[in-house]
């Protein structure tokens, strides 16, 4: 699967969660610029990153990420 | 030697002017004189936890480079839970093993078996559960690459034993303060009237409110039986203006010495009644302690339950804040009044509210608000009430109390009680509560309040404050986190 492609993916997810249909995350995008993205959803988008591409991720690495770029990171390795 | 204390205002005295006339600027001299000010200043309270201090700081000094120079992954974890685990474990030996024996004995006691085992004479080091939070942050941050291993060994033993922040806190991470060692510092002038003024609006806090509301609450918290509920209630209303001014005080003070030294400590409060729930209390009560909290434990720890969703989410929280709670001392009130702020999460958790960003009031609260603050404020002092109780039999009478003892006493026949020095006790409180409101863009209402008017009448301002401090002056207390 293309990276943005996973990118494109994320963001849908991320607009169910939030429920906020204007998202638009690029790779430098961080929790600073969604509204509704706090600790508490960055969990259930967390959850639903792994349900939807069927993966999981080791807890250091979710607390690794700086920004939605690291994480598209983590999932474009975990797919290929 | 407390920080408002006599002895401390000589010392610092002597210290600032060798710190910025007899160092020449050089900034090694500069931390070499931190580093034995600090020392100076821990013997001078506990000369023998001082090699405790050292053997910490060395220990994990080592650990740090090890940690940055291992390669092999395993290799790296056993030396990061090398770090972490002994600086648990030595809070858990100096803080704790009493608790467990009195409390392993009670068990038996229960059943009607008595244990025949002794306690321990264990002295609690000074200052312990705040340093060894510094240094287990700082193993976990080199391991997770948040910050190089510190290689100035000096850099690194006078962030541990920083004196402004030993005995209290505020908790810096490794990854903000050592940086600031490393860099040049300069006297700056706006920066030390800042610390100047924080210092002020300090002890005004410590001295005025604090020790004042002190001296009521000490009588009522004992006294409790023979008291009615309206003054069960005030016991608990004064102890929480207590405890706030009393920690935030500290607080400030130590900021704005590190600020007069040209060192910017992390801010610890930041206003912490004028919030709209529990959860946005936490976030401005104590904050360099729940941030810690908040990153090394509650975060792992939702990451880990995430697959059972909100209720994984409150697992976490609930375990986060009994470590709060316990972290204050070895006494089940502790951890009772953790318990107690986990559960006020629930609600918020179920109903996603934990993290909301809140609007920030303007100018004046609307109903709905005010009505928050005032919720908020009185879960607040309901579980202070637990955390000030000498045990948790004595909480659950206190807060029966409350509901039960439905009598009339007269105040003037209590003899610790004078109604007029606490009428001007309630009046400054208000006072001060206003002048926070005010305040409250800054980190010190100082930085603030009159400073668009004449000078004379901001140094008038200032001088009211100085003489309140000396004629208003309360039963000098020792700071209450000072025990912790």
């Amino acid at each position: 699967m293309e990276r943005s492609q996973v990118l494109e993916e994320v963001n849908e997810i991320f607009k169910d969660i939030l429920d906020n249909d204007e998202i638009n995350l690029t790779d430098t995008s961080t929790a600073d610029d969604v509204e509704e993205w706090d600790s508490l959803t960055h969990i259930q988008l967390v959850v639903a990153v792994e349900k939807h591409f069927d993966i999981r991720f080791k807890s250091k690495e979710i607390q690794s990420w700086n920004n939605v770029g690291e994480m598209i990171n983590s999932i474009t390795e975990k797919i290929q | 030697m407390e920080l408002n204390s006599l002895g401390f205002l000589f010392f610092f005295v002597a210290f600032f002017i060798l710190y910025w006339f007899g160092t020449g600027g050089r900034i090694k001299l500069q931390n070499i004189l931190l580093l034995a000010g600090s020392y100076l200043f821990y013997a001078v309270w506990d000369w023998k936890c001082l090699f405790l201090l050292i053997a910490s700081s060395a220990i994990n000094y080592f650990l740090g480079i090890e940690i940055g120079k291992t390669e092999n992954e395993k290799k790296r974890q056993v030396l990061v839970w090398f770090g972490v685990l002994y600086g648990i474990l030595s809070l858990v030996y100096f803080k704790y093993t009493n608790f467990f024996i009195t409390s392993f004995i009670d068990a038996f006691a229960f059943f009607e078996i008595s244990l025949n085992i002794h306690t321990l004479k264990i002295i609690l080091p000074l200052g312990i559960s705040f340093y060894t939070f510094r240094t287990i942050s700082y193993i976990l941050d080199v391991d997770k690459g948040k910050i190089e291993p510190v290689t100035n060994w000096i850099n690194f033993f006078a962030y541990v034993a920083f004196f402004p922040c030993i005995i209290a806190g505020p908790i810096d991470k490794a990854r903000t303060f050592v940086p600031q060692l490393e860099k040049k510092r300069e006297f700056d002038y706006s920066m030390s009237v800042n610390g100047l003024k924080q210092i002020l609006w300090g002890l005004f806090k410590k001295v005025v409110v604090a020790d004042n509301c002190a001296e009521i609450t000490n009588h009522l918290f004992a006294d409790y039986a023979n008291l009615p509920s309206y003054l069960l209630l005030l016991g608990a209303f004064l102890y929480t203006v207590q405890l706030y001014t009393d920690f935030s005080g500290y607080s400030d003070m130590a900021i704005g010495i590190a600020k007069l030294l040209g060192i910017n400590v992390t801010i610890n409060f930041n206003y912490p009644f004028f919030v709209q729930n529990v959860a946005h209390y936490w976030r401005n009560w104590h904050m360099s302690l729940t941030s810690w909290l908040t990153e090394y434990v509650f975060t792992p720890l939702s990451i880990k339950f995430r697959d059972y969703d909100k209720w994984g989410i409150i697992l976490a929280s609930i375990i986060n804040f009994v470590i709060v709670g316990a972290w204050h001392g070895a006494n089940w009130t502790f951890v009772l009044f953790g318990f107690l702020h986990g559960c006020y999460f629930i609600p918020l958790i179920l109903r996603g509210r934990m993290n909301k960003k809140i609007p920030k009031i303007e100018k004046l609260p609307n109903g709905k608000e005010l009505r928050n603050m005032v919720a908020t404020f009185l879960l607040i002092m309901f579980t202070n009430v637990v955390f000030r109780a000498d045990s948790v039999s004595h909480a659950f009478s206190y807060l029966a109390g409350i509901l039960t003892q439905h009598f009339v006493v007269n105040v003037a026949d209590i003899e610790y009680l004078s109604l007029i020095k606490l009428s001007i006790l309630l009046v400054i409180i208000l006072v001060f509560f206003m002048l926070e409101w005010k305040g409250r863009a800054k980190e010190c209402p100082l930085y603030v309040i009159l400073q668009n008017r004449s000078r004379y009448l901001r140094w008038a301002f200032y001088y009211v404050l100085i003489v309140m401090i000396f004629l208003y002056v309360g039963e000098e207390q020792e700071f209450i986190y000072a025990q912790f």
